[in-house]
């Protein structure tokens, strides 16, 4: 016990690791504020969807990069986001145009991003492209100027989301309602679903590609299964993110062969399965 | 603009049209006025397009042809915030909501309340009092997903009183409800409109409750098949050309 405590409290005095969680820290709010709005607009594979989205843009900026020297110093996850805020549109446009199930459109982009960066990379010979820090997060390689663009992003998605509090919950509520009373709900389904992708773009370093739609739907589906109320779920759903993220932060320390996005995932599932066995225990009496 | 009875009308279509695209028409020629006060039963076979002429009269769908105008007007975030609608329940996606019963109803004065992100003590009023009279001020703190079919429908009816309706639309609204629960909830709806003197558009399949609590009946099947007082709605003779089969209708007592 006691080289498992000094072991952690060596690696918490190391910059990386304080960097790692305070990303890890900003980036569990991020997510778990928009969880709940995301999971009650059955949303929940959208992350999946624009993660994937961003693998293409990210291997787009890299290509551009690499092909002319004058764009060698763009940054390519701000493409990555340019293609992120492109598809959260475009994905909301088709769920909206009817002409998709919501599911197949989120697959179409899934598979446009997904295919776009193969193919990029493989055309450009991009060997220096780190494709496993994409796929399975680098949280430990979190930048100083990565924990200010996600903690600027953090400020504007809650200032967002509380300016306009009242339309997005009587949108996710009943939409057919919300339109009936004159609200223009298209509008907040765009808005969410931007709001979503800066959250994915900001979460990639921490969980990586595959894992991210975890971080979007996990704490919010958690806090409904025990919330009394829906300021109960909105209040809960972040603490539920932050317990994830810190529980699976500490694992991967305490085991160091443990990536931290798979850590943090499986923390989150573990909460989730023991919600839903409080809330079926409480049930019976 | 004054109706065919001589009162103020509310609702007021004129030769409405609804195509679908792949050219399905749901709606065809429909020309109606509903004056201020009345209670509308709206009846017709499943597909004859009643959600159809709902959603048009609450700016959901466009007419392709012809126009509305609500209070005199043409329809607007304005006008709307005048009716309260009643979704058919277990089909609304609210039903489920992670909310108690005081937050649901309270959404209902999103429209009406201040631009602030937060909820005033003339909001919580209007719930308190539109719980009172739905009688169901002791399911406050409980989950709606929790909640009978019956008390469900009582809470979306509070939730649409809390703006202070001058029209109320009932879309199927005692689907998935027991019989003494529906006889209870009619009897809310009789009060409504008697009481606060609220417009009442209720769509429904029964046609015994129709004839018992509506003065007058719109019966349509894409096209207008009558526009007029219940008493003088005559089943036997409307129905089998509207419902498009033999129809005969059975009366015990005074009601079909």
């Amino acid at each position: 016990m006691e080289t498992i405590l000094s072991s952690i409290l060596t690696y918490l005095s190391a910059g990386f690791i304080q960097r790692a969680f305070i990303i890890g820290i900003i980036v569990a709010v991020l997510s778990s504020i928009l969880s709940v709005y995301i999971v009650l607009k059955r949303l929940s594979l959208i992350g999946d969807g624009l993660a994937h989205t961003a693998y293409g843009g990210i291997a787009i900026g890299l290509a551009i990069g690499g092909l002319e020297p004058r764009l060698a110093n763009v940054n390519p996850f701000l493409v990555g986001g340019a293609v992120v805020l492109l598809g959260s549109i475009m994905i909301t446009k088709a769920i909206r145009s009817a002409k998709f199930a919501g599911d197949a459109a989120v697959a179409v982009f899934l598979e446009l991003g997904l295919a776009t960066g193969i193919f990029v990379t493989s055309v450009t010979l991009n060997y220096g492209f780190d494709l496993n820090a994409l796929l399975f997060g680098s949280i430990l390689l979190v930048t100083w100027s990565q924990i200010y663009a996600a903690a600027f992003f953090l400020v504007l998605t809650a200032t967002v989301i509380f300016i306009f509090f009242k339309q997005l919950l009587y949108t996710i509520f009943d939409e057919v309602q919300a339109r009936a009373s004159g609200i223009v709900t298209w509008k907040f389904d765009y808005l969410l679903a931007v709001l979503a992708g800066i959250a994915v773009v900001v979460s990639i370093p921490i969980v990586g590609i595959l894992l991210i739609s975890a971080l979007l739907v996990l704490p919010g589906l958690t806090s409904m299964q025990i919330a009394r109320s829906f300021k109960q779920t909105i209040l809960m759903s972040p603490i539920f993110g932050l317990v994830s993220v810190v529980l699976g932060m500490f694992l991967s320390i305490i085991e160091p062969n443990a990536a931290p996005g798979g850590s943090i995932v499986l923390v989150g599932l573990a909460l989730l399965v023991a919600a839903m066995a409080a809330k079926r225990i409480k049930a019976l009496f | 603009m004054i109706s065919k009875s001589g009162k103020e009308s509310v609702v007021e279509l004129n030769d409405v049209g609804v195509t679908y695209p792949g050219d399905i028409e749901a709606l065809q020629h429909i020309t109606l006025e509903i004056p201020k006060g009345d209670f509308v039963g709206l009846i017709g076979p499943n597909g004859a397009g009643k959600s159809t002429l709902l959603n048009v009269i609450l700016g959901i769908i466009k007419p392709t042809t012809g126009y509305v105008r609500l209070f005199g007007e043409p329809i607007s975030p304005k006008n709307l915030r005048k009716i309260g609608y009643v979704p058919q329940i277990p089909y609304s996606k609210g039903s489920n909501f992670p909310s108690t019963v005081h937050e649901a109803v309270l959404m209902g004065r999103i429209p009406y309340s201040s631009p602030f992100p937060w909820f005033g003590r003339e909001d919580h009023r209007k719930v308190e009092e539109a719980l009172k009279r739905l009688e169901i001020e002791d399911l406050r703190k409980r989950k709606i997903g929790e909640l009978s079919g019956g008390e469900t429908q009582r809470v979306f009816t509070a939730k649409a009183l809390v703006g202070d309706p001058q029209m109320l639309i009932f879309d199927e609204p005692t689907s998935g409800v027991d019989i003494e629960a529906k006889k209870e909830f009619y009897s809310i709806l009789e009060q409504l409109n008697s009481d606060l003197g609220i417009t009442t558009i209720l769509s429904i399949h029964d046609l015994a409750v129709v004839t018992q609590l509506a003065r007058t009946i719109i019966c349509i099947n894409r096209t207008l098949y009558f526009d007029g007082l219940a008493t003088r709605f005559d089943a036997n003779a409307i129905l089998p050309k509207a419902y498009n089969y033999p129809v005969e209708v059975i009366k015990h007592g005074d009601h079909p």
